[in-house]
């Protein structure tokens, strides 16, 4: 059944392929099927009919290129719409300051603890030396959790289970690893509507000094994912997006929306529970996931 | 007919609803209701209204939404589960009433042990935890703390062991001890992984546990019916538990998750203490969605 989208839209773009002209009311055929597409992806619905209308105006004024049939033209447009949200490739971290403080937040569950010990991972074999942080006071064996995940990798490691003062923690963690190249600091998960834990957020944004807030996004977040991002960036600037758990069926058009919103790059998802599910964001392969098209790269290849 | 017809009589056709239908449908995906079941929902509504008779034009989209929470309580109000009388019923056959909670990556399940533990307590049960998500970092520590906190006794085995083992050892110390309730926590999985799914499968031979609980997340959008599907195949669930309703997520999930599933849902976590569930009451989630 939710596969079927998918395939209605590249059946639509069949029929649009037989065609030596775009008329306007296939373009309108079209754009509903990619409006559906983006909707069941979890795109924010607001998004999605802005995004349709650009689509929409762009087919119908734009005339296509010498040699290129219409309906490759209205995926390149759809793309182009795509990409212009999520740029066209995956934005290094750039480790300019030193040591690189780089804080991570995120909704409870999300995966920040699980993406910090990937992260390190991926930064040692870049030959840094990160140093981590733990200053989640609320969740049981939070600190456990990073020592486990951290154990066979040889990094550094700051945290205290009986302190019950993130912003102690978050202090005592940034000056003992003063020099350390890189230093990765976790938080405990909070939401939009947690005012006390969002304060706590900004208060530890202002010890911690980060050079980067990485904003940790679950992959199967639906339309929530525009206004908890907000309420995230409002209280400290964020610097960039990781999705977790695209191993799953989830097409992450709840982050998308984040990232339209808030206007920060995503740099990384997390594709499973282990060290190593861990890749650079690509967005043509995001956006084909997004629009449930199996290989968009071809078609836009042959554009 | 007379010349007062138009007064007493007229149908609904489906022109009359359409603006509506779409309004409402509209909502329900911004409140996170899969788009599939939305619309299931939707032409559900259509079919019932369009050649209805009604006495005036105005009182179609009253009509319509009155007939949208009908669908909706319909799916939400499956009949619920007494979770005292089954655990009376179970301790009479000399038995405890086992439970297994289950659920994708970071849903919520831990804490909810915790917490229907917590309400077990409260109502004069004692309960035992099985820590038998053995693969997570850190996840049997996490459950240790909860048991410790709230003063319960735990079984567990090392980080990595069989996690049926746990179970049926957690079963076990509950018939030896007379204590009426096993909880049996289980490691996040997606529903993709058929390995993991196994294991599930697994668990559920070894104890036949009364009662499987799906712990989804309220903060789910449109993969809810997926993955909920999946759980249900694999295991069959009993009932659903869902969490982090205090974010200020609308509800959508719960009726993807009702849908799919067919199940009642027992509790709404709304925070991260013990006490923060409460037992799900269909009419407000109705309200909140029309
Ligand atoms: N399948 C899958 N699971 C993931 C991924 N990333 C994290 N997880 C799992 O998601 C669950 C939650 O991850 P955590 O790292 O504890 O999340 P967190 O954001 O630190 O949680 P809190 O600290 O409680 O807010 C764990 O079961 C992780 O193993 C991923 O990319 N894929
Ligand atoms: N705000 C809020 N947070 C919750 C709720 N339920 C759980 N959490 C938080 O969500 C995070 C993950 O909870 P866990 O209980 O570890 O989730 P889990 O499903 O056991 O995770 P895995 O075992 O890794 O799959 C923790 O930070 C919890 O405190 C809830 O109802 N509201
Ligand atoms: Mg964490
Ligand atoms: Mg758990």
């Amino acid at each position: 059944m939710l596969g079927n989208l998918g395939k209605n839209l590249t059946k639509t773009m069949k029929k649009l392929a037989g065609m030596p002209i775009i008329d306007e009311e296939v373009v309108k055929e079209v754009v509903k099927d990619i409006q559906r597409a983006l909707i069941q992806s979890d795109v924010n619905i607001k998004l999605v009919f802005k995004l349709s209308k650009t689509i929409e105006e762009r087919a119908l004024k734009e005339e296509p290129p010498k040699g290129i049939t219409p309906r490759e033209y209205i995926i390149t447009i759809v793309y182009e719409e795509l990409v212009n949200l999520v740029g066209s490739k995956a934005e290094e971290v750039e480790v300019n300051a030193k040591p690189y403080r780089i804080m991570f937040v995120g909704l409870q569950g999300s995966g920040k603890t699980t993406t910090i010990g990937k992260l390190t991972r991926y930064l040692q074999k870049k030959g840094f030396r990160p140093a981590i942080v733990s200053t989640d006071t609320w969740r049981p064996a939070a600190y456990e959790q990073l020592r486990q995940l951290t154990e066979s990798m040889d990094v550094p490691l700051y945290g205290d289970p009986e302190n019950k003062d993130a912003l102690d923690l978050a202090k005592k963690g940034i000056e003992q690893f003063k020099k350390n190249d890189i230093v990765i600091i976790d938080t405990a998960g909070r939401h939009k509507e947690e005012q006390d834990l969002l304060n706590e957020m900004e208060q530890l944004s202002a010890i911690v000094n980060p050079n980067e807030v990485m904003l940790v996004i679950d992959g199967t977040i639906g339309q929530q994912a525009r206004e908890q991002a907000l309420a995230f960036n409002k209280a400290t600037d964020v610097g960039s997006i990781v999705i977790t758990k695209l191993d799953g069926s989830a097409k992450g058009g709840g982050a998308l929306s984040a990232v339209s919103e808030i206007g920060a790059p995503i740099k990384f998802i997390g594709t499973g529970e282990r060290i190593d599910d861990f890749e650079a964001f690509d967005p043509e392969r995001f956006i084909s996931r997004l629009l449930g098209m199996g290989d968009i790269k071809t078609l836009l290849e042959k554009a | 007919s007379g010349m007062f017809s138009f007064v007493t009589k007229k149908t609904i056709s489906e022109k009359d609803i359409d603006d509506i239908l779409f309004e409402l449908e509209m909502s329900l995906l911004e409140s996170d209701v899969a788009m599939e079941v939305a619309e299931k929902i939707i032409n559900s509504v259509k079919e019932d209204l369009v050649g209805r008779k009604i006495r005036r034009r105005s009182d179609v989209a009253e009509f319509t939404r009155d007939a949208l929470k009908k669908a909706i309580s319909e799916i939400l109000g499956v009949e619920t589960k007494d979770l005292k009388e089954m655990a009376d019923k179970a301790q009479k056959s000399g038995e405890p009433l086992k439970i297994m909670f289950v659920g994708i990556n970071g849903t919520g399940k831990t804490t909810t042990i915790a917490k229907v533990a917590t309400y077990f307590i409260n109502e004069g049960y004692t309960p035992v935890i099985a820590a038998a998500d053995t693969f997570r970092a850190g996840a049997i520590e996490q459950i240790t703390h909860h048991a410790d906190n709230i003063g319960v006794k735990i079984i567990k085995h090392k980080k990595g062991a069989d996690p049926a083992a746990v179970a049926y050892d957690a079963v076990e110390h509950a018939k030896a001890k007379g204590k009426e309730i096993v909880l049996i926590d289980t490691a996040g999985r997606m529903q993709t992984n058929v390995n993991l799914m196994d294991e599930m499968k697994k668990i559920k031979r070894v104890v036949k546990p009364d009662l499987i609980i799906y712990v989804g997340d309220s903060l789910t959008g449109n993969d809810a019916v997926e993955q909920a599907s999946k759980f249900d195949e694999a295991v069959g669930v009993d009932g659903i538990v869902l969490t982090k309703a205090d974010a200020d997520a609308k509800g959508g999930a719960a009726l993807s998750i009702g849908y799919v599933i067919n199940k009642p849902i027992l509790f709404l976590g709304v925070g991260q203490s013990y006490e923060d569930i409460m037992e799900f009451k269909p009419e407000w989630m109705v309200d909140q969605l029309v």
